[in-house]
């Protein structure tokens, strides 16, 4: 089903206005994980502001969807849709990274209203997601877990245990999506550990899989909507992102996994952002 | 090695035979047959230096290890084949008895070796008396015989006690007036005693619901894994070796067939 | 006390300690509604199966996958399940230590981790099966409340003390032939973080946790034998460990020997070790345990014996410490 325009509009500005948050809060806080905030935004916001279900006031409703940010090295950009949507005062930003804050790189279920789960070490969230998902079906309950992980974080046993599990357990109350930016710390994924081919991988585990363009959200949309209506096997969404998309000198590039910005390249990444935007 | 024969002649002399003791103390009847005896029955054979004697004093009985200096009556084997069928209930008799001018010894003598018939696998006494003095014989034989297959160097036994730390294996049996016996095992060393040891606690411990329970497992009417399941034997402490005793005991069964 | 545990001692005297654990957590079952089982392929291993004939929807076996198996268990307590965990030790406590740090101490959920064949109660297995280091991990988690049962009666208790007690939860214990030291269920007091007292004494005192404590009453007797006393400690639970009862000790006798089947570095000894020196008294402590060694193959009574955690050993510790020689018997002649 398509998005209707305005509805199309409307996410495209919070896309938009996340980033831009996100370059002030790496701004402030003297270095953050940009470019994997960046790529996985627009999922986030697909998530965040159509699908999921959720009251910011009582972050621990029992009916809510579950959200886990498996590669939780993306904790600026989660905490900074959090902020948006209201689970907090979006002011405690500002105070990202410093002593005694709530927020660090990776956030804390304990210390931040909104988050599901204290991701950060890699392979985690599939694990956990997967228990959230069976604990939903053995209760009658009908929320919906999501889980994002990232491409690198894949090359991690772990995640396998857990995506061989959810097809064994049938887990189809739980939608993953993985953030492909083809980048991990060292380089391009593919020649540091190779995880291609990808969507073969997650079909031969028994996994339903599908490509996408992951900044685009009519095919982020169309594929949370297949997601849902699946009801044999575990559903994974292969985004195929930038890292650092929107800011032009980082897309692409490894070195911007986890950077600082000074005053000049903080105004050329909230250019680079408008011009991304002003072509619709 | 020792050869099948020596085992089996340290079983019923050192084993079985001293259980005489055990028969006259418990039943009035034998004990009047042989009230006040005087005088020494010796066992022995001409191939080997394995021997016992029984020692009638003072209306006691003593039963020893050995050849006695001056036996009033010896009941002389020509080998450890024949002391073993005479012992084992075959039709077998002494190739000499020396002494056999004593034949009031001798006449009172061989009902109390006729009473260890008990031991017998047909032998199944049905009054209550009868039933609980076989267990008690039953479980001191068999402490005895591990402790004897030991000490002949009986190469299963030896394997298992040459490396031994100081351990107790000991049989109960539940109720009042149940026996007790135990075997005590260090560093290639046994030693087998009546009654609870109380000097350190089991290592493996055998505990026989009531004399009936003990009785249908001593006596193989009931295989140990249905006894387990029907409550007759608990055995508790280390598991391994509640099995390795488990199967030492068989052999000593097998032996005395 | 046990609530719920219906079934007789007669029962308890056939079953092993595994088995009692497996009876116990079929009963909570029936108790607490939200109570889920896990395991990692070990189910007839750890006995934790028997809780699946209950409740087959409430029990997921992962497969060999401990990794995902804790992962999973954080997720369900984040969503109003309890669950419980069985794997070995040695998976539990070092293949998946950091998520059960990450996972469940660190995100505080409520995860109740029952491991089975601790320290060297696999014996023949060897070391991959072994874990000499559970203890020293577990107790360096935050929020880890970390016991090691005696015996099978004090497994249950623990089981069922677990399930009332807030927060994540470490149950070691052995293979589940391990000897009984209580004649019965409800014949003593259980409670996480309170040592039970076997014996009062004024010479030395032993304190020994998981399956050596019966060879620490046995050594306690064997040693009264000789003219001495000796006090012994169940320290089931290593944390939060009882200070007051390790300083009695200390107050009363000056000497302390710890006993575990674990590395003698991080374990109980040292937990133990911590209490002594912050509290500035002088006292004796000699460790029993693994010499920061890894264990070799043999039987699980020989392993007690050879690492001198038995009654022979701790005897052998208790005279060293004392300076005292004990009689041997000398008569190995067949009652006749």
């Amino acid at each position: 089903m398509a998005l209707k325009p305005a509805e199309l509009k409307k996410l495209k500005q919070t896309a938009l206005r996340i980033r831009e948050q996100i370059v002030e809060v790496t701004y402030t806080c003297g270095g953050a994980h940009i470019g994997g905030a960046m790529s996985q935004t627009d999922i986030m916001v697909a998530l965040y502001y159509k699908f999921m279900k959720f009251d910011p006031k009582k972050p621990l409703l029992p009916t809510r969807d579950r959200f886990i940010l498996s590669k939780g090295h993306g904790g600026v950009g989660h905490a900074v849709i959090l902020g948006d949507l209201g689970f907090f005062d979006q002011k405690e930003l500002a105070d990202f990274n410093k002593t005694g804050s709530p927020f660090g790189m990776h956030l804390d279920w304990l210390k931040v209203k909104g988050v599901d789960a204290s991701t950060g070490s890699l392979g985690h969230g599939l694990s956990i997601g997967i228990g959230m998902a069976i604990a939903a079906r053995l209760q009658n309950k009908k929320y919906h877990t999501y889980v994002v992980v990232g491409d690198g974080e894949l090359h991690g046993g772990p995640n396998w245990e857990a995506i061989m599990s959810a097809a064994h357990f049938k887990v189809t109350n739980m939608t993953t999506f993985v953030d492909r930016n083809k980048l991990c710390i060292d380089g391009p994924t593919e020649k540091i550990m190779g995880v291609e081919p990808l969507k073969d991988k997650f079909e031969a585990f028994g996994w339903k899989a599908v490509v996408i363009d992951g900044h685009d959200f009519e095919q982020i949309a169309d594929a949370v909507e297949q997601s849902h209506a699946e009801t044999e096997k575990p559903f994974v969404i292969i985004a195929d992102t930038v890292k650092g998309k929107g800011i032009d000198f980082m897309e692409g590039l490894a070195k911007w996994h986890y950077a600082g910005l000074d005053e000049e390249m903080k105004k050329q990444a909230l250019a680079s952002l408008r011009r991304m935007y002003k072509n619709g | 090695m020792p050869t099948r024969d020596e085992l089996r002649a340290r079983l019923f002399l050192f084993a079985a035979l001293p259980l005489v003791k055990i028969v006259r103390e418990d039943d009035k009847i034998m004990r009047t047959i042989t009230r006040n005896m005087t005088g020494v029955v010796q066992f022995e054979s001409k191939d080997s230096d394995l021997a016992a004697h029984l020692v009638f004093a003072n209306d006691t009985l003593e039963v020893k290890r050995g050849k006695h200096e001056h036996p009033t009556v010896s009941f002389i084997f020509k080998n450890l084949q024949g002391l073993n069928d005479f012992f084992g209930g075959k039709p077998a008799l002494p190739a000499a008895v020396k002494g056999l001018y004593r034949l009031d010894l001798i006449a009172r003598t061989v009902p109390l070796l006729l009473s260890l018939k008990l031991l017998m696998p047909n032998a199944d006494p049905q009054k209550p008396e009868k039933r609980a003095l076989k267990v008690k014989l039953l479980i001191y034989m068999i402490t005895a015989a591990l402790s004897q297959l030991n000490k002949a160097g009986e190469e299963s036994m030896v394997k298992m006690t040459k490396t031994s730390p100081d351990r107790i294996y000991q049989w109960i049996v539940q109720g009042e007036g149940g026996p007790a016996a135990y075997l005590r095992m260090k560093a290639g060393k046994t030693k087998s005693g009546r009654g609870v040891y109380t000097r350190r606690r089991p290592f493996v411990l055998m505990k026989f619901s009531d004399i009936e329970g003990a009785y249908q497992v001593l006596t193989s009417k009931a295989a140990l894994v249905d006894a387990v399941k029907k409550g007759y034997v608990v055995t508790e402490g280390a598991m391994e070796y509640s099995k390795e005793i488990g199967l030492r005991m068989q052999f000593v069964e097998e032996l005395l067939a | 006390m046990a609530k719920g545990l219906t079934w007789t001692i007669d029962d308890a005297d056939h079953m092993t300690q595994a088995e009692i654990y497996g009876e116990v957590l079929t009963k909570l079952g029936y108790q607490y509604k939200n109570l889920v089982a896990l395991t990692a392929d070990l189910a007839g291993s750890t006995k934790i199966g028997r809780f699946q004939k209950d409740f087959p929807d409430r029990f997921f076996n992962v497969g060999i996958a401990e990794m995902n198996l804790f992962g999973m268990a954080s997720g369900m307590a984040a969503s109003g399940l309890l669950p419980v965990v069985s794997t070995f030790a040695a998976f539990a406590a070092l293949r998946c230590a950091e998520h059960v740090r990450t996972d469940v101490c660190y995100q505080k959920r409520n995860v109740k981790i029952i491991a089975t064949h601790s320290g060297t109660s696999f014996g023949q297995a060897g070391t991959t099966h072994h874990c000499t280091e559970d203890l020293a991990v577990m107790r360096a988690m935050a929020g880890m409340t970390v016991i090691a049962p005696a015996d099978a009666y004090e497994t249950a208790r623990a089981v069922v003390a677990a399930m009332e007690w807030d927060g994540p939860v470490y149950v070691r214990i052995g293979r589940s032939f391990e000897p009984p030291l209580h004649k019965s269920m409800d014949g003593f007091d259980f409670e996480i973080g309170k040592a039970i007292k076997l014996r009062e004494g004024t010479d030395i005192t032993v304190i020994a946790t998981g399956r050596t404590v019966p060879g620490a009453v046995e050594a306690a007797e064997m040693a009264a034998n000789e003219g001495l006393s000796v006090k012994v400690l169940d320290l089931h639970t290593i944390k939060p460990i009882d200070v007051d009862a390790i300083m009695e000790a200390v107050k009363e006798t000056r000497r302390i020997i710890t006993v575990e089947d674990h590395n003698v570095y991080s374990g109980m000894g040292s937990a133990v070790a911590d209490v002594i020196a912050a509290s500035g008294k002088g006292c004796v402590l000699k460790k029993l345990g693994l010499q920061d060694e890894f264990s070799i193959v043999g039987y699980p009574d020989d392993l007690l014996h050879y690492y001198k955690m038995d009654a022979d050993g701790i005897v052998e510790a208790i005279g060293q410490v004392m300076k005292m020689d004990f009689e041997a018997d000398e008569d190995w002649e067949d009652e006749i």
